[in-house]
């Protein structure tokens, strides 16, 4: 039965290789690649759905904004660190109710965390921070300003890149420490001890704590979700736009950019999608292949 | 077959007289060891044969007759081979050397006196000599009497005396129809023969009973074992004379002799002091942990051990019993006499002009010289050494620290200072054990002197190792990975907010410590480096000393047959040189024989092989 | 270059031809093949003995066929295997996974030297991920050979290492005259990763050899059910699934045990299940298995279970099921068309219908209502064989050699349309390149002053002739 053999056609092809049939190897029939499937599963996204999720990643670079602003406001002495201490434990203890509040609310979660085990780890932060600070004042001393600047730079670009913006409530290691990493450098530029601590514990609360209020605003209320993005949009643009204009332009471009501009081309670059699936795809495994069934 | 006769190159132009030898049994060959000379009394030789074959345990025996007539010594030959009737042999060899010629004549007697002359004369090119076979064996007499013939050659030997079997004893060569027999004369020196030592054969080779050594193999024992042969001195007064390999240094072999005695009770002692020395040793307070810790790494106390088992060796009561044995013996003893040598040159040296207060007087001022040196290091450290960015206060802070340790140093030494005279003083005195005793008491106080040194670069190599250990670690952390110990290899893992947040911290605080610790690091390492070396000069003197083979080194010098460099075995007129695995032959009938021959020789060479 | 081509198949060997070209099927034409890879002995696996067991048939039909892959290690030059099958092991550089690097250029001068001494008509080069095969392909096209390609595996379309390697293969395959592909799924998988016309791909299965896997049922043990899993440990065949069904099975089934054959990365998968359920007794790993050892690895078991996610033509489950055992398979790939419904059982690839497939097949096993081995044997020995595999494969040959090799203008045209601007126009420069470059060749050795290499088999074979004579001699 090689190839352009004898056609017998009067039984119907099968697609099966066990059996000799009496068409020719090349033989095409009708039923050729009619297990085609063209762009199955493919997600159709709404503009202003996708606004909203990219509204998460604007509020991340605002928070960023926010804590580069007031680094700027300490190094000028504009902020004085009691201010800011005091301001940061009223925003906790808020932001602590709220999001007690909200856990409330859900009753849902595999092993709550107690209060203890949350005054605990305020408490390791707190004692570490402010045993640690004036280590960490001389610690970029020697070290010139613009080395320093550059570092932190790279580490909170990694921070943003790296951030898991699906899942934040545990935040990511790479991007929590590399943020740390940053403030810890910028910190130490400040001039006194009690400075370095106060902005380490408004860099703790700014890049470890609020993910976890926002994921879980997220997850409760996505209307308010909305609108606390937006604020802290606001807010960082305006903080910022206070020491620097020109910093808080381009802020805002990217914001707009990354907000608005780029949903837009995903949405529209949807359409343009031609996805191939057949048999002879990998398969994929779906099931949670942990080995923790059973028992 | 040929038959080969091993022949002393001594025995050339001795008297005539019986020669004395031993036949070699599964080889068609002879070992003339010894030419006894005419006039002598049968018995006697009988009984001088007896005596030295159980002295030596070699199956010696009467092998022919050697004559070399003399003017005025005519018709000897016809004595000669009528005294084959008195000793008994199957074969009777008849060699004889006219005065004059070089050439040697060998005819063959059979025992039933059937036999006649084979010849060879070597001024000619060897020439095949008929054996005239009178008496025919019975062709008949077939196979499974040469069976029986094979086993009893090797009978042969020990049954010596016995007669009556020797009538049916015939070679099987010349049952297997070949009536020529060939004889190669093989010279040999009987003194490098005896006194090369062969080593004993590697495993690969299957053991004695199934397959018995090769021909020169035998042939090297029978006459290294057959010493006792040559002690018959030519001056003796005994009622016979011999000619073979002598000893030419009479006075200084007594000597040695003397020596041989007199180091007895000396080892005696020795090994009394050091099993009185061992019994000190071995007392429970010095197995403490701590005595045994610093013994260990005390470069005397080792060295001390070193040559008391070095000394056990020599004064042990066994006598060595192989040839490396024996070289390592001599080997430690000499390294042992050279070293005490150069040690006394030594004493002779500090204890003369006070050499020692000079050098305890330069001493203490080095030492002061070296830590002031390491204060400004220091200081230089503290600074901004090469434009370094450091951190400031752990600069500071390790500084101080190190400075401290040398203001420490410092009053030490100056309290040590009036002492120090007296301990080079008796320090000097451990030269008499040897120069390598100076040497590691030298390399032991040059440690002492730099424990400063080494307590630096411990404290830096351990803050190093701390701080980068750490770091990796906690790079990991940062990474959002952790070691799993049980695969050995990197898992990711979810950290908590606390560890992640203090792991970063401390990273930080790590990250920027780490070049002020690396400097300091590298600088006492460059330093330990300057002492290691120093001190690791001196050790590998002292190694030199301890175990350069310098008896074997003499030995190769002197004396190489000692080592097996060459033997000479001199097939008349056709040479045979074996060297280091080349062989020249210069043959023009090159017979498989001779040629097989050669080939063993060079066998039995790289046996025969130096250590 | 059709003047190369026509020169070679002149040979005196086949004097029933004329002038190639016209005659298009004569059915006792005898070609001059050269199969190119970069797997063959004494690498192992699907692809190695496939060419293998292909050339020795081919052979046997009076072909003349020569082999050109990679040098392994010190294995390099020429080498005859059984019956005169010569191998040529060119010094190549590996790159990675025993695939060759690939500079389109630098294969050339050995290449053409291979094609040239051996006359070769056909060149047939084997497997996508063989950076040889396409430079072999390339070069003989160049130099106005005729080519088939056969495809082993399956492509994804998602990734964008595919969407490259695609574009590789839409290159390579765009003016080969015919392709060969194991299976219908592959054929398609083939066709729209190539964008080809259907035409000139054919399908021809891969084949076992059936008195290599004779079924044994005493080396089983008859009180409990054994499971037996042959494959390489890696992600594509499912390991992780094999280790989800196993602690699942094994709880239900006291009485089942796992034989598992083979080894990979995802060891540590089957390990840490082990373990963790206290299985080792159950669960046998063996490691590595040589071909000759796979036979009694199988004989000792009731159920042969593959959970492949792809697979073009599994010869595992053919194998498992000419010894006499029930298969059980995803249904992923060609795998569907390869085995009747009474031989296999088909589940999708997940735990759950894996697990339920199996345990309707133990029931049946426990029952007793399963066809003895020795029945299944026989159903299965005459599905696959090699000897049908080179029937069809001459076929092939016969057709490509009817066909012409386009000549160098058309074939770049067939590039610049068929392959896109971009990567079209690049690689019709290459093709030029590669013309220009035969020149240069041509013009420093001429063909004609190349020695011909001595025909171990053909029609002319001297190793068959000399064979015959023997065999006359004991005659």
């Amino acid at each position: 039965m090689g190839p352009d053999g004898a056609p017998g056609p009067s039984v119907p092809w099968q697609k099966v290789l066990w059996e000799r049939q009496p068409f020719p190897d090349n033989y095409v029939d009708q039923r050729f690649l009619e297990e085609l499937r063209r762009n199955e599963g493919i997600r159709q996204y709404r503009y202003w759905t996708v606004v909203k999720e990219a509204g998460f990643v604007g509020q991340q670079l605002s928070c960023v904004a926010i804590f580069i602003s007031l680094w700027l406001y300490m190094e000028q002495g504009l902020l004085s660190p009691e201010t800011l201490l005091w301001s940061s434990l009223v925003c906790a203890l808020l932001g602590y109710g709220l999001y007690q509040s909200l856990s409330s609310q859900v009753e849902s979660g595999c092993e709550p965390r107690t209060r203890l085990a949350d005054l605990q780890s305020a408490a390791i932060f707190l004692s570490f921070t402010f045993g640690f600070s004036p280590v960490l004042k001389t610690l970029t001393e020697s070290v010139s300003t613009d080395t320093v600047y550059a570092m932190s730079a790279i580490m909170l670009l990694a921070h943003l890149v790296s951030f898991p913006y699906t899942h934040p409530s545990p935040p990511g290691s790479l991007s929590l420490n590399a943020a740390l990493f940053a403030s810890v450098c910028l910190a130490s530029r400040l001039p006194g001890a009690l400075h370095t601590f106060a902005m380490l514990s408004c860099a703790l609360m700014v890049f470890a704590l609020w993910p976890c209020l926002l994921q879980r605003v997220r997850d409760i209320a996505p209307t308010h979700f909305t609108g606390v993005c937006l604020g802290v949009c606001v807010g960082g643009v305006g903080g910022l736009g206070l020491q620097s204009p020109g910093g808080a332009v381009l802020l805002a471009l990217a914001l707009g950019s990354v907000t608005l501009l780029c949903p837009l081309l995903l949405v529209r670059l949807q359409r343009h999608k031609d996805n191939i699936q057949g048999p002879w795809d990998e398969a994929e495994i779906h099931e949670d292949l942990d080995h923790g069934r059973g028992t | 077959m040929v038959l080969k006769i091993f022949f002393p190159q001594c025995c050339n132009r001795a008297d005539s007289g019986l020669l004395v030898g031993r036949w070699i049994s599964g080889h068609d060959s002879a070992v003339v060891l010894a030419v006894i000379h005419y006039p002598f009394i049968p018995g006697q030789v009988k009984q001088y044969i007896q005596q030295m074959q159980a002295q030596s345990g070699v199956e010696l025996s009467v092998l022919g007759s050697w004559s070399l007539p003399k003017e005025g010594q005519e018709g000897m030959e016809s004595f000669l081979r009528d005294l084959s009737t008195i000793f008994p042999q199957e074969r009777w060899l008849q060699i004889k050397r006219q005065m004059g010629k070089t050439g040697f004549t060998c005819e063959i007697l059979n025992r039933d006196q059937s036999g006649k002359a084979a010849q060879q004369d070597s001024i000619k090119k060897k020439k095949k000599v008929k054996i005239e076979e009178d008496y025919q064996h019975d062709d008949s007499d077939n196979k499974k009497q040469q069976e029986k013939k094979k086993e009893k050659i090797e009978e042969d030997d020990q049954h010596d005396d016995s007669d009556n079997k020797k009538k049916q004893e015939k070679k099987k060569e010349e049952e297997e129809g070949e009536e020529e027999e060939k004889v190669i004369f093989v010279h040999y020196e009987q003194r490098k023969v005896m006194l090369s030592q062969l080593h004993p054969i590697e495993n690969g080779v299957p053991d004695p009973k199934t397959e018995p050594p090769s021909e020169l193999r035998q042939v090297f024992q029978t006459v290294a074992r057959s010493q006792p042969l040559f002690f018959l001195d030519r001056y003796d007064d005994g009622p016979l004379k011999s000619t073979h390999w002598q000893s030419e240094g009479r006075e200084a072999s007594i000597i040695m002799e003397l020596l041989k005695q007199a180091s007895v009770p000396l080892c005696l002692l020795i090994s009394w002091l050091l099993s009185v020395w061992t019994w000190i040793c071995n007392v429970r307070i010095f197995s403490l942990y701590p005595l045994r810790f610093l013994s260990s790494k005390l470069s005397t106390c080792v060295q001390l051990s070193y040559r008391t088992e070095h000394l056990r060796t020599l004064s042990s009561a066994k006598p060595a019993t192989g040839h490396t044995e024996f070289m390592r013996k001599s080997n430690i003893l000499v390294s042992f006499l050279i070293d005490v040598a150069l040690g006394l040159l030594l004493i002779s040296w500090l204890y003369r002009d006070d050499h020692i207060r000079m050098l305890a007087n330069t001493l203490v001022p080095a030492a002061d010289h070296v830590a002031k040196e390491l204060e400004e290091l220091l200081q230089w450290l503290m600074g901004a050494p090469a434009g370094l960015k450091m951190n400031r206060a752990l600069d500071q802070v390790l500084g101080r620290f190190f400075l401290y340790h040398i203001h420490l140093w410092i009053s030490y030494i100056h309290l040590m200072s009036p002492f120090i005279e007296g301990i080079l003083w008796y320090g000097g005195l451990s030269a008499c054990l040897g120069l390598t005793f100076a040497l590691s008491l030298l390399s032991d106080m040059v440690a002492l002197l730099t424990f400063h040194i080494y307590c630096f670069y411990v404290y830096g190599a351990r803050l190093y190792c701390l701080k980068i250990y750490g770091l990796s670690s906690l790079w990991r952390l940062f990474r959002g990975k952790k070691w799993n110990v049980l695969r050995q290899r990197v898992d990711s893992c979810s950290y908590d907010l606390d560890q992640l947040f203090i792991g970063t911290l401390l990273f930080t605080i790590l990250l920027f410590l780490l070049p002020t610790t690396a400097l300091y690091y590298l600088v006492f390492t460059l330093l330990r480096l300057g002492v290691v070396l120093f001190q690791g000069i001196l050790h590998l003197s002292v190694d030199f000393i301890n175990s350069f083979p310098l008896f074997a080194m003499g030995l190769r010098i002197c004396r190489s047959y000692r080592l097996g460099g060459i033997s000479h075995f001199h097939i008349v007129h056709h040479t045979i040189f074996v060297q280091q695995m080349s062989f020249k032959v210069t043959l023009k009938q090159r017979r498989s024989s001779t040629i097989s021959f050669c080939l063993q020789c060079i066998k039995l060479h790289r046996e025969v092989n130096v250590l | 270059m059709g003047q190369r081509r026509r020169s070679a198949v002149k040979a005196p060997s086949s004097p029933s031809v004329s002038a190639a070209g016209e005659v298009a099927r004569v059915p006792h034409k005898k070609h001059k093949i050269c199969m190119v890879s970069d797997f063959f002995y004494p690498n192992m696996g699907g692809v190695e003995s496939h060419i293998y067991q292909l050339s020795q048939c081919l052979i046997e039909k009076g072909h003349k066929v020569v082999i050109a892959t990679h040098a392994y290690g010190r294995r390099k030059g020429v080498r005859y295997l059984t019956n005169g099958l010569k191998v040529y092991y060119l010094p190549l550089q590996v790159m990675y996974n025993q695939s060759t690097s690939t500079t389109v250029f630098h294969s050339l001068p050995l290449l053409r030297c291979v094609f040239v001494r051996e006359g070769i008509t056909v060149v047939h080069a084997h497997s996508s991920f063989s950076a040889m095969a396409h430079d072999a392909l390339f070069h003989a096209k160049t130099m106005g050979l005729n080519t088939v390609f056969t495809d082993h595996s399956l492509f994804g379309f998602a990734d964008v290492s595919s969407v490259l390697t695609n574009k590789l293969l839409t290159v390579s395959l765009c003016d080969t005259n015919h392709i060969v592909c194991v299976s219908y799924t592959s054929k398609e998988n083939t066709v729209l990763r190539a964008a080809l016309n259907p035409e000139i791909v054919s399908v021809i299965p891969n084949a076992v050899d059936p008195t290599d896997f004779t079924p044994d049922p005493s080396q089983r043990q008859d009180d409990t059910i054994t499971i037996v899993v042959i494959s390489r440990l890696v992600y594509r065949k499912g390991t992780d699934l094999l280790g989800g069904i196993i602690p699942e099975l094994c709880l239900k089934h006291p009485d089942l045990h796992f034989l598992i054959g083979g080894e990979g990365p995802k060891r540590i998968v089957l390990e840490e299940v082990r373990e963790k359920y206290q299985l080792h007794d159950r669960v046998r790993l063996l490691g590595a298995l040589e071909h000759k050892d796979v036979r009694g690895v199988l004989v000792q078991g009731h159920i042969f279970l593959n959970t492949s996610l792809t697979e073009a033509f599994c010869m595992a489950i053919v194998e498992g099921a000419s010894c006499g055992l029930q298969v059980v398979s995803t249904r992923v790939g060609g795998i569907p068309e390869v085995l009747p419904d009474d031989l296999i059982t088909l589940c999708e690839p997940t735990v759950r219908s894996l697990c339920a497939g199996l345990e309707t097949v133990i029931a049946k096993q426990r029952s007793g209502s399963v066809p003895s081995p020795a029945s299944i044997h026989a159903k299965v020995r005459n599905l696959y064989t090699w000897r049908n595999v080179a029937e069809r494969t001459e076929k092939v040959y016969d057709r490509v050699a009817g066909e012409e090799v386009l000549p160098l203008d058309r074939r770049l045209q067939r590039l610049r349309t068929h392959c896109g601007p971009v990567a079209g126009s690049i690689f019709a420069l290459f093709a030029v390149m590669d013309f220009l470059f035969v020149l240069l060749l041509q013009w420093l050795v001429p063909d004609r002053f190349m020695d011909m290499a001595v025909d171990a088999t053909g029609p002319q074979g001297l190793w068959r002739q000399e064979k015959s004579r023997k065999d006359s001699a004991i005659n």
